[in-house]
């Protein structure tokens, strides 16, 4: 089972570090995060269809910029669905 | 000039009391008068690392409260020229002293020794403040995981908004081994993270329990992590020393490039 495992823990802690550390250092917890995203996924589905799960934040903290990808999902499917 | 250094962490038991011992004997080992204190009142290590426990008739609470001289309480090691040792109280807790008294206390030892390094109790109440009050500098300890890591994160905002911002980094107990299968994360990694710069990295090493359980310093050419503590001494006294290979087993120099 060890053999198939692709990701290495050492990169797993470091993308799980620099997330949490990038976001304290901003005073925003996870727990805001994912506040924050579950408000966004709401919002943003109120005008087009959007999955949370699907919703990446990411934030750098030199500069300080808050970067959110919103996969849009597909509209013609649901077009065809009202028809 | 002489200089002031607490030796920090924030998670408890990283290597803040070994690495304060052990620089305090590197430094000795380069003609500095130094003088190590425990400032983790009522739970005190550093004499126990030296192997100096059964010398101690004063501590820093008794100095501070007037019940002795600074001088009865310092407890010269007979190894070295200049090295001493000021103890803690293990019977009082971090409230028996203030920052203020700290500093003062600082201010003195400031007087008579080349070197003063702090040893700071683990966590971010008062026994911290204590520690930080008097000093010049901080090197904080981490190791490569995730939870001292996080705490050492925060440690180094709260000394920046304490007015510590000369912070250097120590990065112990790293496993060149388990860095190379990807297990680890890599001092790169770590200095990425923490931002701070690099002042020394200790590997993993049995010698440091076999010292501490003789009461024998590990520094020297003995080890592996001997001779990352003689190093680090080095570099605090300004020199350029290249970082030790790690993963070669006979300990061969290269240059790690910072930046």
């Amino acid at each position: 089972m060890f053999h198939e495992r692709k990701t290495f823990s050492g990169m797993v802690a470091r993308e799980r570090l620099t997330s949490l550390l990038n976001a304290e250092r901003l005073a925003c917890s996870p727990r805001n995060m994912q506040m924050l995203k579950n408000d966004l996924t709401m919002t943003i589905n109120r005008y087009l269809p959007a999955e949370e799960s699907a919703i990446t934040i990411q934030i750098d903290y030199a500069p300080a910029v808050m970067t959110i990808k919103v996969p849009i999902q597909n509209t013609e499917e649901s077009h065809a669905e009202t028809i | 000039m002489s200089d002031i250094i607490v030796v920090t962490s924030g998670k408890g038991g990283v290597g803040k009391t070994t690495t304060a011992a052990n620089l305090g004997i590197g430094l000795a080992n380069l003609q500095k008068k130094v003088v190590m204190v425990d400032t983790d009142i009522g739970l005190r290590n550093l004499d126990v690392v030296l192997g100096l426990e059964n010398r101690i008739v004063y501590n820093l609470v008794d100095v501070i409260e007037g019940r002795c001289r600074l001088k009865q309480a310092l407890i010269r090691d007979k190894r070295q020229k200049e090295l001493y040792l000021l103890p803690s109280a293990q019977t009082r807790d971090k409230t028996a002293v203030t920052p203020e008294q700290m500093r003062k206390l600082c201010d003195e030892l400031r007087t008579q020794f080349d070197y003063v390094l702090l040893d700071c109790p683990a966590g971010i109440e008062q026994g911290f403040f204590n520690a930080i009050a008097g000093a010049d500098r901080a090197v904080v300890v981490t190791t490569p995981e995730v939870s001292s890591i996080r705490d050492a994160d925060r440690i180094i905002g709260i000394l920046e908004s304490s007015g510590l911002s000369d912070v250097f980094l120590i990065i112990n107990r790293i496993r060149p081994d388990m860095v190379r299968r990807g297990e680890m994360m890599s001092v790169e990694d770590v200095e990425e993270i923490l931002a701070v710069p690099l002042i020394g990295v200790i590997p993993d090493d049995e010698q440091v329990v076999v010292a501490t359980n003789q009461g024998e310093p590990v520094t020297g050419a003995g080890s592996l992590a001997g001779r990352a503590y003689q190093n680090i001494s080095r570099r605090i006294l300004g020199e350029e020393v290249p970082y030790l290979d790690l993963t070669a087993k006979r300990g061969l120099f290269r240059r790690i490039f910072k930046k």
